[in-house]
């Protein structure tokens, strides 16, 4: 059977969201309290579309949000948003609750009322600013544990301190690994003793705090 | 953030927050304050502060507090009770448990026009009030030929028979 998602709010993103999950092969319900939206929702093939509050319980009554697998909140009022995952959490059963939030600040809390994935939009898109701002060499491919674990791609310019030096003496952080090293058409998988050449890009596993100073050695910018 | 008044010299202990300044905000703070309790009023609309009577003597503060600065600048780890009254539920829910959850106040209780959401704030010792569930005890008592049946029940079982209508 389909998984099957809801999506609670929210314009654009849900329509985003939706075309890229139908093509994956997911169920998806749309709920959203204004009619203009919902008409526009319903013109992607496949969605299933309510008119509605969504943090109303006769609303996901209607829509059958009943042991659905992902609700997914995405109104622009963080409480609205709790309030969704908590009903879909507790009085329907659902599996898994995600939910967009605008006041960093306020993450903890959600985790700890039990949403299973808090999403703070303003603190991810200033935090791939601030990447695409300051550092031109490198990009941040993949981020796990909520932001903590990174894996970035730097590619070494001819001002990088660390070009012709062997791995084991660029002296990096020790929660610092570089899985691997592209030179042209091939990737190697490093040692200590392997040496880095202009032109290479690296990928990097790194802790969120020890990223700067790995790119300090590497590159010779400072951040900010 | 501005005092009102000068410091209310009465003192009492306890450090109150009542969020939202519609006409139950706006007495109750006022009432408050009148007993000598110190207030903090949250409004996202200086406006409404109008509704206060002059003798009030606690602080305003204008903000949204479902912002964790908004509460932070209340002084919300200090406080002993937490009173969420705004017109919109979901914010009351909100402010509650936050209050309950990373705060760890005593005293939290807030106004919920709908009861059906019940099961969101049950179990975390929050503590509501449902207009329409006052509503109909009053009517009950009003109609003492028709006992309607919402006076023998209390909280929880009444709240469900209305969230059942």
């Amino acid at each position: 059977m389909k998984k099957r998602v809801f999506l609670i709010g929210g314009y654009n993103k849900t329509r985003t969201l939706a075309e890229s999950l139908i093509k994956k092969g997911y169920d998806i319900t749309a709920i959203n309290r204004s009619m203009k939206h919902c008409k526009a929702l319903a013109e992607i093939e496949g969605v299933n579309v309510f008119n509605g509050d969504g943090s109303q319980p006769f609303i996901l009554e209607d829509a059958n949000a009943y042991n659905a697998d992902i609700a997914i909140a995405l109104t622009e009022r963080d409480d609205d948003n709790l309030v969704i995952c908590e009903l879909c959490k507790k009085k329907f059963n659902v599996k898994k609750t995600v939910t967009l939030i605008s006041d960093a600040k306020k993450t903890e809390f959600f985790e700890r009322m039990g949403i299973d994935s808090v999403v703070c939009a303003i603190s991810a898109i200033a935090g791939i600013i601030e990447q695409q701002a300051f550092f031109e060499e490198m990009s941040t491919l993949v981020t796990m544990s909520k932001g903590r674990i990174r894996i970035t791609q730097v590619s070494l310019p001819h001002s990088a301190p660390a070009v012709s030096k062997k791995l084991i003496e660029l002296g990096l952080p020790k929660d610092v690994i570089i899985g691997c090293v592209l030179r042209g058409e091939k990737s190697i998988v490093p040692h200590g003793h392997t040496r880095v050449y202009v032109g290479d890009v690296l990928v990097l596993i790194s802790t969120d705090e020890h990223e700067a100073l790995a790119i300090h050695k590497l590159l010779g910018t400072v951040r900010k | 953030m501005k005092n009102n008044k000068s410091d209310n010299k009465k003192g009492g202990k306890s450090y109150i927050i009542v969020v939202g300044c519609g006409r139950l905000g706006a007495n109750l703070a006022t009432a408050l304050s009148d007993v000598g309790e110190n207030v903090v009023l949250i409004d996202k609309s200086a406006e409404s502060f109008r509704k206060l009577s002059p003798s009030f003597g606690g602080i305003t503060l204008v903000g949204d507090a479902s912002e964790m600065t908004v509460l932070n600048n209340a002084g919300i780890a200090k406080a002993t009770a937490v009173i969420s009254l705004t017109n919109n539920d979901n914010t009351n829910i909100m402010v509650a448990q936050l209050a309950k959850k990373m705060f760890n106040i005593n005293q939290v209780i807030a106004r919920l026009y709908d009861p059906e959401r019940e099961c969101v704030y049950r179990e975390f010792g929050i503590e509501t009030i449902c207009p329409a569930v006052l509503s109909m005890k009053e009517i009950d008592i009003l109609l003492p030929s028709i006992p309607l049946g919402y006076l023998e029940q209390e909280g929880g079982e009444v709240n469900q028979k209305i969230a059942e209508k």
